[in-house]
């Protein structure tokens, strides 16, 4: 590492404006009785007015409305009150609101501290008045305590590059890839695999609309191949990462194709080719060569090399030396965008070997090959499977998914996949629906622990199945169904279930085809996880903020989630959220400079000596490093901040030895002075209290 | 009966997450489900920014128990729901050498729409200091160390 230079020493890593004394203003709303049915807010503002550092305190009908946000905006001209106390609402309500309110009064926004009455008090405490008001009194008091101690902040301004990444060449990342572009923004689109699409081109049709998949899919990514905004690159996967949102900078390392163009003549290439694999894009029921086509028509129309299985024979480049050349690698380079959205997909659930009869008897298949096996199916005559027809077919559901610990094997890491997938109950009963139609003559059994047909339109292939006389048996987890081989020899399996609509009948299904409607599972993306430093949820899949409130974004700020790499989605969510992380990503972006919370982490330089406990502690790399100072002409040691790339989690606080580090506007000594704030004896509460 | 005298109102502090426990409590609000008044939430990034001995000196300042609503793993922010649990525990250690009751302290996991676990939670802390009483009596049967002293 080259070194570096130290750096003078400087007051702090953050501007701050000189302390003045703090005069607060203290309001506390009615909320049109929401909260002054059972706190008595004439006495908190009372008890309020009376404590240290309070100007005025006052009430009002209905803080929020105009008239109370223009008696803040007085008092703060006014009396120059350089604190404000807010007892409302829930602050996720109202703080962004009253921000505002004491901006427009010259105030830092900053200076103001909201204090929720009504959720965590007047509306859990109704048969309590009098505790209810002790209680307003404390939490405002607490509130008083910090504003004590707030310090102006300035929201983190960051320059911002009008470039993003998607990282997914499937359904989600080529919807978000589409989406950014038409807001303006220059889109990098890499997908690891050669082809674009990712699962939606496995499939036929899609629910609820029956859509063909296929030529909705070309026409998306016919879309997205000629934008002018947007650039692709196939087997292209991230290898490192700097910077933060705005300015990440992005290490791409490609594979190359080893085939260029639409290479005429590449048939005979591949039929050259003595390897063979099994096919990823059948599940493994076919096979393929090592130089191939993903399927018929498939995004780019060019042929690629599968390096991991190529011996490089050079029997396909004896048949085509101008248009496939053998060499793999290619040179790592680096591009710079302002956001980056996860799109990396999920992979089926792999049935363990003897799970339901998987991987013992070829009659066993999961739902992703069953579809691929009517694919592939002559639509006239009998479905046919390992050289026999089929008669009649059992879909068992819930494989992989909502399982439960004892009863299920878990995974390698030990847990087992406890959360529904939510897509195979639909996908189950729309493959139901396909095989009725084309094969009407087979009967078809389908066994589940629960229907989940949650979507619009998707109830509808529950009740088509029923009326078309497809038989339902409805099981325990704890009494799941066996797959056994036929004794009588008449089918090749018979599927024994207790079937709890028949109140625990043991019945005997005999079976020529037994379909597992597999769960999703999160891609294999460890390597990205810890390139990127995303959170997993217990589930494995990537974690957002909030599920409602901050849907798609990461706690890194400037990288959001599309589709299935965050939860078990149909493609219609999955787009829904790729438009999401499209809406999200332009929002950042579009005005080239990045607006932030200033809630990160803050260094006193003058506590700092530099332990580097903080740097241990901290999980985002970069966002904390300790930088060689001078300080009394010696050399030394201290912790910097990155603000951009520091997600203000705290961890570094508690690390620190020498109290060194705090969130901005979350210290441990606001903490603490709420916490003696709350304990307090206020003389005007011993009478309620005792 | 007016003689008799109410036994001090014991004060419960909840540290509640912004991205779970706090969200819970506004949901237990809007479901207007009663529970005592004695409780007191306090909004938290996260609980990681505490060190152990935050915990001790709030009990030293008064608050009878403490609540920890955090995310669990379900914590946006990497690392910090293990560094919390890793405190706590510290913290308890702390708690045992100055005498207080380890039980006056628990971690849990609370999402936004917890409220079920949210209720049992706080029933049943208040249960719990019902019986074993202001922390106020622990403290004075176990009078604090002497302040190591200082560097100038």
């Amino acid at each position: 590492m080259p070194e570096k230079k130290p750096k003078p020493e400087t007051p702090a890593t953050f501007a701050r404006l000189p302390k003045e004394a703090p005069r607060l203003g203290v309001y506390i709303c009615y909320c049109g009785g929401n909260i002054s049915d059972v706190v008595d807010c004439e006495r908190v503002a009372k008890v309020l007015g009376e404590q240290p550092d309070v100007i005025v305190a006052r009430t009002n009908m209905s803080m929020c409305s105009d008239a109370g946000q223009a008696m803040i905006e007085e008092d703060i001209r006014e009396h120059k009150l350089n604190r404000v106390v807010i007892g409302a609402c829930s602050p996720f309500l109202h703080e962004q609101t009253f921000r505002g309110t004491v901006s427009r009064a010259g105030l830092n926004p900053y200076y103001y501290h909201h204090v929720g009455i009504r959720e965590q008090d007047s509306w859990v405490t109704h048969d309590d008045p009098e505790g209810a008001t002790a209680k307003a009194i404390r939490l405002m008091n607490a509130g008083l305590a910090k504003a004590r101690h707030l310090e102006p902040l300035e929201p983190i301004r960051l320059e911002a590059k009008k470039h993003a990444l998607v990282i997914g060449g499937g359904v989600a990342g080529l919807r978000a890839a589409l989406d950014i572009a038409e807001r303006g923004l220059k889109v990098t689109l890499i997908e690891k695999t050669p082809f674009l699409g990712g699962h939606m081109a496995q499939l036929e049709s899609v629910f609820p609309t029956d859509e063909e998949a296929r030529p909705a899919l070309h026409e998306l990514i016919e879309k997205v191949v000629h934008h002018p905004k947007v650039t692709i690159y196939t087997s292209t996967v991230i290898v490192a990462t700097k910077g933060c949102v705005g300015d990440f900078q992005v290490q791409l390392r490609p594979v190359a194709r080893g085939v260029r163009g639409v290479a005429p003549g590449i048939q005979a290439a591949i039929e050259a080719c003595p390897v063979e694999v099994p096919d990823e894009f059948n599940y493994g029921l076919t096979r393929r060569k090592a130089i191939y086509f993903r399927y018929p028509g498939c995004h780019p129309p060019t042929a690629a090399i599968d390096w991991e299985h190529c011996t490089l024979c050079g029997e396909c480049a004896k048949v085509n030396p101008k248009d496939i050349r053998l060499e793999r690698e290619m040179t790592t380079f680096q591009i710079t965008v302002g956001a980056i959205v996860i799109a990396t997909g999920f992979q089926p659930y792999e049935p363990r070997p003897g799970e339901y009869g998987y991987g013992e008897y070829p009659e066993v298949v999961t739902l992703p090959q069953f579809i691929r096996i009517m694919a592939m199916a002559e639509d006239a005559g009998e479905l046919m499977w390992n050289g026999h027809p089929v008669r009649q077919v059992a879909m068992i559901h819930c494989v992989g998914s909502r399982q439960v610990p004892g009863v299920h094997e878990p995974q390698p890491d030990g847990k087992v996949n406890d959360y529904c997938s939510r897509v195979c109950c639909t996908a189950t009963l729309q493959a139901t629906a396909d095989l009725r139609r084309r094969f009407p003559q087979i009967r078809i059994f389908d066994l589940y622990e629960d229907i989940r047909t949650y979507g619009r339109g998707h109830e509808e292939y529950y009740r088509q199945a029923s009326l078309s006389g497809v038989r339902f048996l409805r099981f325990h987890t704890e009494q799941g169904p066996v797959v056994i081989a036929d004794p009588t020899g008449e089918h090749p399996l018979v599927v024994k279930v207790n079937d709890y609509l028949t109140w625990g009948e043991e019945l005997e299904v005999p079976a020529d085809l037994v379909v597992l409607a597999v769960g999703m599972m999160p891609g294999p993306i460890e390597d990205l996880i810890d390139v990127l430093k995303l959170s997993p949820g217990n589930d494995r899949f990537l974690l957002e903020v909030h599920p409602k409130l901050r849907p798609v974004e990461t706690a890194v700020t400037g990288i959001v989630l599309a589709g299935t790499a965050q939860s078990p989605m149909n493609i219609q969510e999955s787009c829904a959220a790729a438009e999401a992380a499209a809406s999200k990503v332009a929002g950042l972006l579009s005005q080239g400079l990045v607006e932030l919370e200033p809630f990160v982490a803050h260094v006193d330089l003058g506590r700092c000596t530099g332990t580097g406990a903080c740097v241990d502690a901290c999980q985002y790399e970069g966002a904390i490093q300790l930088e060689t100072r001078v300080i009394d002409g010696k050399e030394v040691q201290r912790a910097v901040i990155s603000p951009a790339i520091c997600v203000g989690c705290g961890v570094c606080v508690s690390a620190c030895p020498n109290r060194a580090i705090d969130v901005q506007g979350w210290t441990l000594a606001q903490y603490e002075a709420m916490v003696a704030a709350i304990a307090a004896e206020i003389p005007a509460l011993v009478e309620v209290e005792a | 009966m007016g003689s008799e005298r109410k036994p001090p109102q014991t004060k419960v502090l909840i540290l509640a997450s912004l991205s779970g426990g706090y969200r819970g409590a506004d949901s237990v609000g809007q479901l207007h489900t009663d529970y005592p008044s004695n409780t007191y939430i306090l909004p938290v990034i996260s609980a990681a920014i505490f060190p152990e001995s935050f915990y001790l000196n709030s009990f030293e300042q008064g608050i009878d128990a403490i609540l920890v609503m955090f995310s669990g793993t379900d914590s946006p922010f990497k690392g910090s729901a293990e560094k919390t649990a890793e405190i706590i525990n510290h913290a308890y250690a702390l708690m045992k050498e100055r005498g207080i009751d380890t039980r006056r302290l628990r971690l849990v996991a609370i999402c936004t729409v917890c409220t079920a676990a949210f209720l049992r939670e706080i029933h049943r802390m208040e249960a719990l200091l019902e019986e074993i009483g202001p922390v106020s009596a622990e403290l004075s049967a176990s009078p604090a160390p002497e302040p190591e002293p200082q560097p100038a």
